[in-house]
């Protein structure tokens, strides 16, 4: 084959990858954004902890040590997941709860356009597979799994959303902190 | 010797049993086979004996990676002649770390433990099957999807929002070609052809934990016919310029038909309830009849996905939608160019930029995390300089070492880098810098002593003139006319007092001597009072005046003479 041949093809391929290649450029950015936003919706979808639910309050322990990991690769992943538990819990039934559907809408979008966004990348890139056999992982899974377990057992009530919502914004503000460390 | 023979024999033949060893072998290749929380567990044994059974024990690890239990017997793989068992239900807590190991056993003999088998349940479990549904309507494929574990209490995939399903499709007569397309739990299969079987299968995938779950069974289903509504808006698109959206469509439907807009919040397809039915509508575009609408007051935060589709309906209510349209508000949405102001002072050309969207739209700002490039040259008539370009991220630039009297020209372009977007230049804005301010006064300083030098030295020259004229005139045209008193002379003699008073008769001589002497006196007096002027003895002369001298002088003079 003619070096002209293979040049052409190598110009058709260069071309059509560019074509169908997914920009990431700009998920950091948008992650600190989303983490912003989420905890602005979180205070607006309610209002102040409920004093009759103080005594159900939880200590559930956040993981901390999955957002210390060396590698800032590994901490926004960890952030991914931890968008994803988030998302998941606050799909389940919110009757009781009887918070602002609006925030509640543009909470969950937010979170879930972040998530799409970030698989979409990592189909494409591959990178996230050490991501998946990462030890503190499962810490993070089991604290997610309690607050799930938590909810069940008091049947989605008003006090336990509530108890929930308090610690999810904790859990983002520590996010935050990490995230706002790592840009600097 | 012989008999020494039989004995060592004999000793072989006895000794592995009497070292407390077995004839067993303990089984290898221990693995196991996980599907969501259906733990099995599997072994080779290459052994023939038909008598064997196998037991096996496990153990775990209580607070991730520190304290063991101690070995137990590991339910539903105690006596079993297979070289396989299920221990599912031994198997409580998935994330944490366990520990197998089997062994054969007879009646009378029991193997040695095979080799440890180390686990954890979540990353070795594969993600099972999930379940479809199919129904075929008007060409296309409606697909309902039911996640793997969907009627089970306990699963291995808690967070089963998380799932993306792929599906792969083909033609059922043309089994080579196939498709592979990312779908949701409730999804629309188009491109279809007409009146086709196609087969198809779907997978369950975890992206972020790099798994890709088994396959469905395959299905198939034939297409319908696909009738071509006429009344279906096509072409469906967004305009978006500054967070400003619009939705454009076209129509080939001839007859009235009014449209309606709705849309859809992004993440409630992720969702597996079915919402295709009934969409929110967009405030302001309900039955309208222009094929446009302006969708910016439901993109309420600029972080989420947002669907978009516009029914059609005609005077018979019937309705038909058009296809959906996704907008990622940020993605689809274009800059618009920013406006620009520019000032000179103290030598600084000051850029002041408005950026795109004005001061209250937010948004922009916000997201985009907005940079602006500044262009900016010397506009001069002959040819134009090369522009220099500036990137800023603040609304105020400043340009130092500017050359004066120079039209200088700007245009500022803002973009994103994170996004990968960038506005269309502003107009550009030109202006003048100040001549030099040392220059005017320069000018004027010099003016201004060269008036005085000049009129220092004309006031010389008009001077030296002067004098130059009067010399002349006193050499060249002296004036001689006789002073008054010896015009007097033929009338009276001897009428001045200062004249030598003499007897009448006698002295002619001496009267006509006197008077040449009164004449020479005179003359010698004038030339006295001329040269006068140029000297400088005598107090009793005032040296400036040309007067013709004081009485007393005169009589003075006289009588030296005399």
């Amino acid at each position: 084959m003619s070096t002209f041949g293979l040049l052409q093809i190598g110009l058709m391929l260069s071309c059509t990858t560019k074509i169908s290649s997914l920009h990431c450029n700009h998920l950091p950015l948008q992650q600190s954004k989303v983490i912003e936003s989420s905890l602005q919706l979180l205070d607006k979808m309610g209002e102040k902890f409920p004093r009759q639910c103080l005594g159900e309050k939880m200590f559930f322990r956040f993981p901390e040590q999955v957002l210390k990991a060396r590698q800032k690769e590994t901490v926004k992943v960890a952030v991914e997941e931890i968008f994803q538990n988030i998302f998941y819990i606050f799909s389940k039934n919110l009757t009781l709860a009887a918070w602002d559907g609006r925030a509640l809408e543009q909470f969950q979008n937010g979170l879930h356009q972040q998530i799409e966004q970030v698989e979409a990348c990592v189909i494409k890139k591959q990178t996230h597979y050490f991501w998946s056999r990462e030890a503190s992982r499962l810490k993070l899974k089991k604290y997610f799994q309690k607050i799930d377990c938590f909810l069940k057992d008091r049947q989605h009530s008003l006090c336990s959303w509530e108890v929930s919502r308090a610690e999810m914004r904790r859990c983002l503000q520590f996010v935050d902190k990490v995230i706002r460390r790592l840009d600097d | 010797m012989a008999i020494a023979g039989l004995l060592s024999c004999l000793l072989v033949a006895l000794a592995p049993r009497c070292a407390g060893g077995t004839n067993l072998k303990s089984p290898q290749d221990i693995q196991v086979y996980a599907v969501n929380t259906n733990f099995t567990l599997r072994w080779n044994y290459t052994e023939d004996d038909t008598h064997v059974m196998f037991s096996a024990q496990y153990r775990w690890f209580e607070d991730f990676e520190t304290d063991e239990t101690e070995w137990k017997e590991l339910p539903g793989c105690q006596n079993v002649t297979l070289t396989e068992c299920d221990f599912s239900s031994a198997i409580t807590d998935y994330y944490i770390k366990h520990h197998l190991r089997v062994r054969a056993e007879t009646r009378e003999d029991k193997s040695p433990w095979s080799r440890i088998f180390e686990m954890i349940p979540y990353y070795i479990a594969q993600i099972g099957p999930p379940g479809i549904e199919l129904q075929s309507t008007n060409g296309v494929i409606k697909i309902k999807v039911s996640p793997p574990e969907a009627n089970r209490v306990q699963k291995m995939w808690i967070d089963y929002l998380s799932f993306k399903y792929n599906l792969v499709i083909w033609e059922k007569s043309s089994k080579a070609e196939f498709r592979k397309q990312s779908i949701f739990p409730t999804d629309t299969i188009t491109d279809l052809a007409p009146e086709t079987t196609y087969c198809l299968k779907v997978q369950a995938t975890l992206p972020l934990d790099a798994q890709e779950g088994l396959f469905s069974p395959i299905h198939c289903i034939k297409t319908t016919q696909k009738a071509k509504d006429l009344l279906c808006p096509t072409n469906v698109r967004v305009l978006a310029l500054n967070m400003m959206f619009h939705l454009h469509w076209n129509s080939q439907y001839k007859q009235r038909v009014s449209y309606t807009v709705q849309y859809l919040l992004g993440y409630l397809k992720k969702l597996h309830s079915d919402h295709s039915a009934n969409w929110p509508h967009v405030h302001g575009c309900e039955n309208i009849t222009n094929t446009k609408c302006n969708f910016s007051s439901i993109i309420t935060t600029a972080l989420g996905f947002y669907y978009l589709r516009v029914q059609a309906m005609n005077e018979y209510n019937r309705s038909c939608l058009s296809d959906e349209v996704k907008v990622d508000p940020l993605v689809t949405n274009e800059i618009g160019p920013p406006i620009v102001k520019v000032d000179i002072s103290d030598a600084l050309l000051h850029i002041q930029i408005s950026p795109p969207g004005g001061s209250e739209n937010k948004v922009l700002r916000d997201h985009y995390d907005l940079s602006y490039r500044v262009l900016y040259w010397k506009n001069s008539s002959n040819n134009e300089e090369e522009m220099k370009m500036k990137v800023i991220k603040q609304t105020i630039g400043t340009v130092s070492d500017l050359t004066p009297s120079t039209l200088y020209c700007v245009k500022v372009q803002a973009f994103s880098e994170a996004y990968n977007k960038s506005s269309h230049f502003s107009k550009d804005e030109c202006i003048r810098t100040a001549g030099d301010k040392m220059l005017p006064l320069i000018i004027l300083a010099t003016f201004v002593s060269a008036l005085i030098a000049v009129l220092l030295v004309a006031t010389l020259i008009i001077f030296v003139l002067y004098q130059a004229y009067n010399q002349i005139k006193y050499v060249f045209f002296p004036s001689c006319h006789p002073p008054s008193n010896i015009e007097d002379l033929g009338g009276q003699p001897f009428s001045h007092p200062y004249l030598l008073t003499t007897e009448e008769p006698t002295e002619n001589f001496r009267i006509i001597e006197s008077i040449i002497t009164e004449e020479t006196n005179q003359i010698d007096f004038k030339d006295y009072k001329h040269s006068k002027q140029s000297s400088r003895d005598s107090g009793n002369y005032s040296n400036d005046d040309d007067t013709s001298g004081s009485k007393v002088s005169e009589e003075v003079l006289e009588k030296e003479i005399v």
